[in-house]
């Protein structure tokens, strides 16, 4: 008897329930708002500043890129045709 | 000048009689020597009776088919590559030759193996040669150079070194002026070649000092010019080193080109911040060496097939060389103060004398007509010899422009840019008021007298001249270089 008491009152309460959200599906009614005002100038932000705040570009020395010029390491070009001149 | 005369006419017949006999004793040792060393006694005959040229196939065959050399051939060999060069062994292969470890045949093989660049075996080959023996100074100096070209300096210094001292030894001994000219040769250029390893090694002091042993009368001494500008230009003393180039404009010089001493000319300029100067030497430099190239680039493309057309000009006569480029006939000047050329030439001569001397043989028979063939065969392989040296001189001369230009090309971007800085930086206003030279800005040692420079070159001054050129370069040009 207790049993059936048990059964008997949850479904009565199961029944109730999807009775509710039926009724509220049907009353929702969504809307946006028609004007805003943002002030980003009141806006404030805490924390600490990680980067700069405006952008620049730092002066620095133009790089020179240096051509080879002729250096004179070693005399193997003409000791070589010293020795084909000999003989 | 009558007794003088008759001599001479003695002389003259008493050597075509021996000639004639050792002619004959060659040719019945081929008629009846059935022996293996027939080929070995007709050369010795040959070599005896002043046929040098003649004699080369017989010694060629014999060390072709043995490999034993007795003193008598040792000395027939010695004979022949002191009066043909290398001429004596020229149909044996290498491999042959390395089996031979007489002197002669050693240097000979031994400069063969390294104008192939084999230098690991030319030095082998050449380490055979006793250190008393008259070939052991060319042998040290093509060691040297080996040791030179592997960077062992050390060792290099030593061969140079022992080179001049047995060079300087021979000279005082030798009888004969031509013999006592090819020792100084060599001594000399043992010392030049001491001074470029200094030069290698950044001690350009001590490669400054040794130069001053090179006499100005010497064969070497104009290029040594060369070598003594890059010392001073490493010293940072541009203005001996502009000096030292500006010699080659003298009219006693005026055969040798160096294409090389306009760029160090134009770079000395550059390290002394003398931008247009360097611009100057730099335009001058491809007004002058580029139709110049092309002229023989001509003369070199419509005579590639030739064998001779490059002797002919130099047996050309004074009217037909006149006609030539100027350039071409100084480059012909220049290629004659060769020793390789003036021995080619010499044995040219000397084989074409022989070849005379043979066709006044009273007997002819098959034995003389084989040798009238072999000696016209030489004769032709000489002169197409000769010619193809000049031939390869020229080309190289023409290379030298080309490799020079590329570094003219650097040189002028550089100056462009500097001078493109300069106007950035507005201190162009700077040239306007240079000083054009003076004696303060010119360095000199406590032997060396100031004279200044008139405009005309003086014979004993050469190679003495410095510039008086104040640097231009301010601190932040210094820095950038």
């Amino acid at each position: 008897m207790k049993n059936i008491l048990i059964i008997t009152f949850t479904l009565i309460s199961f029944g109730i329930h999807a009775e509710d959200k039926v009724q509220d599906k049907k009353n929702t009614v969504y809307k946006y708002k028609e004007y805003e005002v943002i002030d980003l100038g009141s806006m404030e932000i805490k924390g600490q500043i990680m980067a700069p705040g405006d952008l620049t570009v730092n002066e620095r020395e133009r790089k020179v890129f240096k051509r080879s010029l002729l250096e004179k390491n070693n005399f193997d070009f003409e000791n070589k045709r010293e020795i084909e001149n000999l003989r | 000048m009558k007794y003088f005369a008759t001599t001479i006419i003695l002389a003259t017949l008493m050597v075509s009689n021996y000639a004639h006999a050792t002619a004959k004793a060659a040719f019945e040792i081929s008629q009846n020597d059935k022996s293996r060393e027939k080929n070995k006694k007709i050369a010795h005959e040959l070599i005896d009776g002043g046929f040098y040229f003649s004699a080369i196939p017989y010694i060629n065959t014999y060390l072709e088919d043995h490999s034993d050399i007795d003193s008598q051939l040792e000395s027939d060999i010695e004979t022949l590559v002191i009066k043909t060069g290398t001429m004596a062994v020229l149909n044996l292969e290498e491999k042959k030759l390395e089996k031979f470890s007489i002197p002669s045949i050693s240097l000979i093989l031994g400069t063969r193996l390294f104008n192939k660049e084999q230098y690991e075996k030319a030095y082998e080959i050449l380490s055979r040669i006793p250190e008393t023996h008259k070939f052991a100074i060319e042998a040290d100096l093509m060691k040297g150079t080996i040791k030179n070209l592997q960077r062992k300096h050390i060792e290099a210094l030593s061969l140079y070194g022992q080179c001049t001292q047995k060079a300087t030894q021979q000279e005082s001994n030798a009888i004969g002026e031509k013999l006592k000219r090819y020792y100084s040769y060599l001594k000399e250029t043992c010392i030049i070649r001491t001074a470029r390893v200094k030069i290698e090694d950044h001690k350009y002091e001590e490669a400054l000092e040794l130069y001053e042993q090179i006499d100005k009368r010497s064969y070497k001494w104009p290029y040594i010019l060369m070598d003594k500008a890059w010392a001073h230009y490493y010293l940072k003393d541009y203005n001996r080193a502009i000096g030292l180039t500006v010699t080659y404009k003298s009219p006693l010089l005026e055969s040798y080109f160096f294409p090389e001493s306009e760029v160090l000319m134009a770079l000395s300029y550059y390290n002394l911040c003398l931008w247009d100067d360097s611009l100057k030497v730099v335009d001058h430099f491809y007004d002058y060496y580029q139709p110049k190239a092309d002229a023989l680039k001509d003369i070199l493309g419509k005579n590639k097939n030739s064998d001779t057309y490059f002797l002919d000009l130099y047996y050309a006569d004074p009217k037909t060389r006149e006609n030539l480029n100027p350039f071409i006939r100084n480059l012909i000047t220049q290629t004659r103060k060769q020793v390789k050329f003036n021995l080619d030439l010499a044995s040219l001569k000397a084989a074409k004398d022989e070849l005379a001397l043979i066709k006044k043989l009273k007997n002819k028979n098959d034995f003389t007509n084989g040798l009238e063939a072999n000696l016209d065969a030489t004769i032709a392989f000489i002169g197409a010899k000769i010619n193809f040296y000049i031939k390869k001189e020229i080309f190289t001369f023409i290379n030298e422009i080309h490799k020079h230009s590329y570094s003219m090309f650097n040189l002028k971007l550089e100056l462009l840019s500097k001078k493109r800085e300069e106007i950035y930086n507005t201190k162009s206003d700077q040239l306007v008021d240079r000083n054009r030279g003076s004696e303060t800005n010119v360095n000199r040692k406590m032997n060396q007298y100031f004279f200044d420079f008139n405009g005309s070159f003086w014979a004993d001054e050469l190679g003495d001249y410095s510039f008086g050129l104040k640097s231009q370069c301010s601190d932040a040009n210094k820095e950038s270089k």
